[in-house]
């Protein structure tokens, strides 16, 4: 692909909004979102079905909630001391314990994929925030080409479908959760509509 | 010659749609406040407990931007 192509006219529209939501995702997930931040969650709206009601009820929250609640609920939920309610990587989910397997695992496959961790980032690569943000770029083609549904496929089913869903009904039930039960909400039902799509093939 | 990145069956736009990827999604694009690469902005935000990820140099001549 030359470079600077457009590849938007070879993603199809609902292939465009999934990236997004992963994206929506990710970024909810990497940190509190600021003031400016909020107002645009504010303006998000879904249709009746279990993702659009939990898009409502998370813009419904974030006209509600300040940036300093915010931001207290989500080091409550996630950083802590010594640790959150939630650990949002896919080790802990798959092993009980951070650096594990799973993460060479994906270290291996972000390297055959060109993707490369930041360098002034700390945070182990099976973060549910990255992970999010690579399947995204996997879908628009930020690491290169866009990945087509086998590959965007084989990376779902490695690095996120076997503990994203329960990472996102853990965040959903925690204690601190308010602003972020609604994100759990719609992470839980997007990794189901995920996983149903690809099932279904081409 | 690479094939289309994802081939629109009908099967799984409808599929998509009926689950609320579709015109009833609002704003989505516009929440996150940049592009598809924000994720190169996102330690700015999140600091210590950033997980951002980058392009490897070789793939960067391959940057395409997105239209969100």
């Amino acid at each position: 692909m030359a470079a600077g192509a457009d590849v938007s006219r070879d993603i199809a529209e609902e292939e465009t909004l999934r990236a997004e939501v992963y994206r929506l995702l990710g970024w909810l997930l990497r940190g509190p979102p600021d003031a400016a931040g909020l107002a645009r969650v504010a303006g998000l709206g879904g249709d009746d079905g279990e993702l659009g009601r939990g898009i409502a009820a998370l813009a419904a929250a974030a006209r509600t909630v300040t940036p300093e609640k915010v931001n207290e609920e989500y080091h409550a939920l996630f950083i802590g001391v010594p640790r959150g309610e939630i650990m949002p990587y896919g080790s802990y989910y798959l092993t009980g314990f951070v650096y594990e397997r799973p993460l060479a695992d994906l270290r291996s496959d972000m390297g055959r994929l060109g993707i490369a961790r930041a360098d002034d980032v700390h945070e182990p690569e099976d973060h549910i925030a990255a992970l999010c943000e690579m399947m995204a770029g996997l879908i628009v083609g930020t690491f290169g080409a866009p990945a087509d549904l086998a590959a965007q496929r084989r990376f779902f089913d490695a690095h996120i479908g076997p503990w994203a869903e329960r990472f996102f009904a853990d965040l959903e039930a925690a204690p601190s959760a308010a602003f972020y039960m609604p994100v759990g909400a719609i992470g839980k039902a997007f990794m189901r509509i995920e996983a149903q799509a690809f099932a279904m093939a081409a | 010659m690479k094939e289309k990145a994802t081939i629109a069956s009908p099967g799984r736009r409808d599929f998509f749609r009926k689950a609320g990827l579709g015109v009833g999604l609002v704003g989505v694009a516009a929440a996150t406040g940049g592009r598809a690469e924000a994720a190169e902005v996102a330690g700015e935000k999140a600091g210590e407990n950033a997980g951002g990820y980058r392009k490897t140099e070789h793939v960067k001549r391959f940057y395409a931007s997105a239209r969100f």
